[in-house]
């Protein structure tokens, strides 16, 4: 198991490439969402076929998540960019890359290519939005009712989980519960720096945001295409927000085109 | 830590991988939760049995790696399966694919 020390946290990193020790045509970071996620979520669903598409594929553990570190503090969005540019740089990774981030990851992923827009080569948003002030007033709300509900009334809460979501999401609550709990996640992230639009517009590489057709998020699309200069939209029907999970396969083939696109567009632009 | 499982040789039948991937779970039991002493059988399942999450399953990957090298890719073979069949996969489910996958290795 990979650990990357940042200077501020020890971050789990799973890096993946083409078979036989055959040259990457690019690299594309993937970022994974809040509490009851990790790396795991790309490991088993589309990160394998990234790979045999001829891709360096990098996964982590955000701060707190996963097999990562979990210090006490420093959760805002800003921390987690930091992480973000930290381990590209600990890991030798200086070209444009092709971001990927589900739900909060495409948060951090669309913040690191406005902090750096020549560092992007693009941004997948997957169930996903730029960091807006309604953004964190959305996420200061979920999060309330996580730190109310779940980490100070956690036996009530595990019990009702337990019977009407069933074992595994009980465990998962659990484990976001002691997130929650143990870290100042729950107050950092909705103090989090927004974005301008005068920033947002900065992203002149392509994105791309995926929807499934039955989630809160999917009414976003039309906003995100009239605020970035080069933003495609895509709405999956039949599914909510966990469309990177349920339907790895139209999520990944959307996310390839986009990526095999802008590296053409490139080689055209500098060969 | 527990020391590294022995390096005896692969043998592509299901009682010696069964007896590898038991070396493997226990360790990362041990490794991750301090558990001792769990019973792992054929019809033993990752999720509920073994309280596995989806991260302990990519620490098992990199196990899978370093016992069988490329011979085996535990991330393909799950991401090939639907949410509910990893939710009830068993250990007998894996120990099939290992000992498929070993033998294709050995044919090619």
């Amino acid at each position: 198991m990979a650990m990357v020390d940042t200077g501020s946290v020890r971050l789990h990193v799973q890096r993946i490439g083409p078979r036989q020790g055959r040259p990457a045509t690019a690299t594309v970071v993937l970022v994974h969402g809040l509490l009851t996620d990790s790396l795991a979520s790309y490991y088993f669903t589309v990160a394998p076929a990234f790979a045999a598409a001829g891709l360096d594929v990098v996964m982590y553990d955000l701060r707190g998540h996963g097999r990562s570190g979990r210090p006490a503090a420093g959760y805002t969005l800003d921390d987690n960019i930091d992480d973000l540019e930290a381990l590209l740089d600990r890991l030798g990774v200086t070209g444009p890359v092709h971001l990927v981030g589900n739900s909060y990851g495409g948060t951090i992923a669309f913040g690191y290519a406005a902090r750096h827009p020549e560092r992007a080569a693009s941004v997948s948003l997957v169930e996903s939005e730029p960091a807006t002030a309604a953004w964190a007033v959305k996420l200061g709300g979920i999060l309330d009712r996580v730190m109310t509900q779940l980490a100070h009334h956690e036996s009530d809460a595990i019990a009702w989980i337990t019977a009407n979501r069933g074992h595994n999401t009980a465990r998962l609550a659990k484990g976001a519960a002691r997130l929650a709990r143990e870290t100042s996640l729950g107050r950092d992230i909705p103090a989090s720096r927004v974005l301008t639009d005068e920033r947002m517009a900065a992203v002149r590489c392509p994105v791309l945001g995926l929807y499934g057709a039955d989630s809160d998020l999917a009414e976003l699309a039309p906003w995100l295409r009239a605020v970035l200069p080069d933003c495609r939209t895509v709405v999956i029907p039949g599914h909510e927000h966990s469309v990177l999970v349920e339907a790895s396969g139209t999520v990944g083939g959307h996310i390839l085109s986009l990526v095999e696109k802008a590296g053409r567009v490139a080689a055209e632009a500098t060969g | 830590m527990t020391p590294p499982t022995p390096h005896t040789p692969v043998t592509a039948d299901e009682r010696s991988v069964l007896a590898d991937l038991t070396g493997l779970l226990t360790r990362l039991l041990q490794d991750e939760y301090g558990l001792d002493d769990i019973e792992i059988d054929l019809q033993t399942t990752f999720n509920r049995d073994l309280e596995l999450e989806s991260i302990d399953l990519v620490t098992l990957a990199g196990l899978l790696q370093e016992r069988y090298g490329d011979r085996v890719n535990f991330a393909e073979f799950l991401a090939g399966m639907e949410f509910d069949e990893i939710i009830e996969l068993t250990v007998g489910r894996l120990v099939e694919y290992v000992v498929t996958s070993l033998k294709a290795a050995e044919a090619s």
